[in-house]
């Protein structure tokens, strides 16, 4: 219009569109009121009530799915057994049982994510990098928690006796094979903040395995199983870590002074927080013996602004959430 | 092999107590992920499968553009590393799921109204969490009800089944050999000649017939009539599971 006095009239967004348009000041806005609260509605320490259901698959070892908001996955634990005498090297004497139980290899996580679970993932592509790093982290984790006694894994056979033992030996215990349980993931429905999820999914499974008895048959000389539910037992795990992610949305930037970016830190960031925040926390906590709570696993990774002070409030909130998850979880 | 040894004739029941006609429990429900356009997940015995919904969306830039008044359909198998009796990580594009996948989209290609969305795709992704038996009829049970949620337009629920020729793999006197079953498990699946018929509307239109084994000709009518009446019966379920979803929807939004 040639006539330049005319006051322009507004543009009206709906909230959608304006969502869409600019997720990150319209997560701003949102935060920067008086009671600052997040697009989805939670507050900024709320995180999403997990629902667990164990046991439905009938094919499995154990299984388990795990619904955290909009974020669902399946896990199932099938137990294969591996002769001691198939394996390559076997451990040295003096590595101790819950470091061979890294080295033999008995925990195989496995998570697909390339299943339609969300437009990012479609189904039909080779494991993505995120794919890999969570397979990765979700192995690590479960080295480092030690949360299966190698004991349980084994299936042993006592020699009997022959002329040339000794008298006063005892009766030889011979290891014949190990159970090794592949754990597979798979992502139905992702809405951020898939480890969480996954960490769950993998550790309900666990508890829910079932191993049937099973014993070396010298005669056929293989590892023979028996059919009945009644003999067989279930997995005991030592302890329950439990894993809390936070993302923290800053509106940092290169040209303005870092003093004046304002940052949150968001407990359990669903897939539109995801995508405008690069700087992520994960914990995982975990209470041996209901004793003191300890931190098993700490990663920080992307922007700066969680210090010292932001880490402990996350890792109270983790505490807070292991709580929480005892009542879901814990048996 | 538990069925040759011809306890059937005795009763008349199956390995798993069911006579000659009897489905096995089906159990399903839409609209159970959020995120995806239409989900179902339905289980038929042992059979678990998750179906999810993503489209019409538009045409994938990559490849010729393809030249067309209709959507096509895309389907994709995922079946779970814990869904069989061994565990077996089953290789992307293997003949047998691409069949499978091929079938289905032929199918649905017809079904749906796909000239009400030129250039665009839908895309059937299907999860196989626990396989015993009539595999393709639940992934394409599962498919109609995910359609159904995901609101695309169809002429008719397209519905499925297996069917056995004869309860005993050695077809030896002695025995009713003229009962087909209907509904097959995993085990009866593996011992007997079996067909999958897949239908459409209340007069029941065949879609889909699938056979990879060998029968005699004289029993293949005999085999149809009885799958087209267990279509009928599972088409009246999934019908059922609809307009219960329908009426908690309209519930939620009225009262």
């Amino acid at each position: 219009m040639a006539n330049g006095t005319a006051k322009p009239t507004g543009l009206a967004f709906s909230r959608e569109t304006f969502a869409k348009l600019t997720p990150g000041p319209f997560l701003q806005a949102h935060l920067q009121q008086a009671e600052p609260v997040r697009a989805n509605g939670r507050s900024l320490d709320a995180f999403r009530t997990p629902t667990i259901n164990t046991g439905s698959l009938s094919h499995s070892n154990g299984s388990a799915v795990v619904r955290i908001g909009d974020t669902a996955i399946v896990c199932g634990v099938r137990a294969e057994v591996l002769l001691a005498s198939d394996i390559p090297i076997p451990p040295s004497d003096d590595s101790s049982e819950d470091e061979m139980v890294e080295q033999l290899g008995l925990l195989v996580p496995n998570v697909e994510l390339s299943t339609g679970c969300s437009p990012s993932h479609l189904p039909g592509n080779p494991p993505s990098t995120l794919a890999q790093a969570l397979s990765y982290r979700i192995l690590s984790l479960l080295h480092t928690a030690n949360l299966i006694n190698l004991q349980d894994l084994r299936i042993q056979y006592t020699e009997p006796p022959t002329d040339e033992d000794l008298p006063d030996e005892g009766p030889k215990v011979v290891t014949k094979a190990y159970w090794t349980l592949y754990l597979d993931v798979l992502c139905i429905a992702l809405d951020g903040n898939p480890f969480d999820a996954l960490w769950a999914g993998v550790l309900s499974a666990l508890q829910n395995t079932q191993l049937p008895k099973a014993w070396w048959d010298p005669d056929r000389e293989m590892i023979v199983c028996s059919p009945l539910a009644s003999e067989a037992t279930r997995l005991q795990l030592r302890h329950l870590p439990i894993a809390s992610t936070f993302a923290v949305f800053s509106t940092a930037s290169p040209i303005k002074a870092r003093s004046e970016a304002q940052s949150w830190v968001l407990a359990d960031p669903d897939d539109f927080e995801e995508a405008v925040c690069v700087e992520t926390v994960s914990v995982v906590v975990t209470s041996e013996d209901d004793a003191r709570e300890s931190v098993l696993k700490l990663e920080k990774c992307g922007g700066g602004h969680v210090g010292k002070v932001e880490m402990g409030q996350c890792v109270r909130l983790a505490h807070q959430r292991w709580r929480d998850w005892q009542g879901v979880i814990g048996g | 092999m538990p069925l040759d040894t011809s306890t059937y004739s005795l009763a008349h029941l199956r390995l798993d107590g069911r006579r000659w006609n009897e489905l096995r429990r089906l159990s399903a429900s839409i609209s159970t992920s959020g995120s995806a356009d239409g989900s179902s997940y339905l289980e038929q015995g042992n059979t678990k499968i998750l179906c999810t919904i993503t489209g019409p969306q538009e045409q994938k830039q990559g490849g010729a553009r393809r030249e067309s008044n209709e959507a096509k359909v895309e389907v994709e198998i995922n079946v779970a590393a814990f869904s069989g009796v061994d565990r077996k990580r089953r290789a992307r594009g293997d003949r047998r799921s691409v069949e499978m996948q091929h079938t289905i989209a032929t199918a649905f290609q017809g079904v749906l109204f796909t000239h009400l969305y030129p250039h665009s795709t839908v895309v059937i992704t299907l999860h196989v969490l626990s396989q015993d038996g009539s595999l393709l009829a639940c992934c394409l049970n599962a498919a109609t009800l995910a359609l159904i949620d995901a609101g695309i337009p169809m002429s008719d629920y397209v519905s499925a089944c297996t069917v056995a020729s004869s309860p005993t793999s050695s077809e030896g006197d002695g025995v009713d050999a003229t009962d087909p079953l209907l509904d097959l498990n995993g085990v009866e699946e593996q011992e007997l000649a079996f067909l999958t018929i897949g239908t459409s509307g209340e007069e029941g239109k065949v879609l889909v017939l699938v056979m990879e084994t060998r029968c005699r000709v004289e029993r293949l009518e005999g085999m149809m009539a009885v799958g087209l009446e267990g279509c009928g019966r599972i088409r009246g379920m999934l019908d059922g599971v609809v307009r219960e979803h329908g009426g908690k929807v309209l519930e939620a939004r009225v009262g």
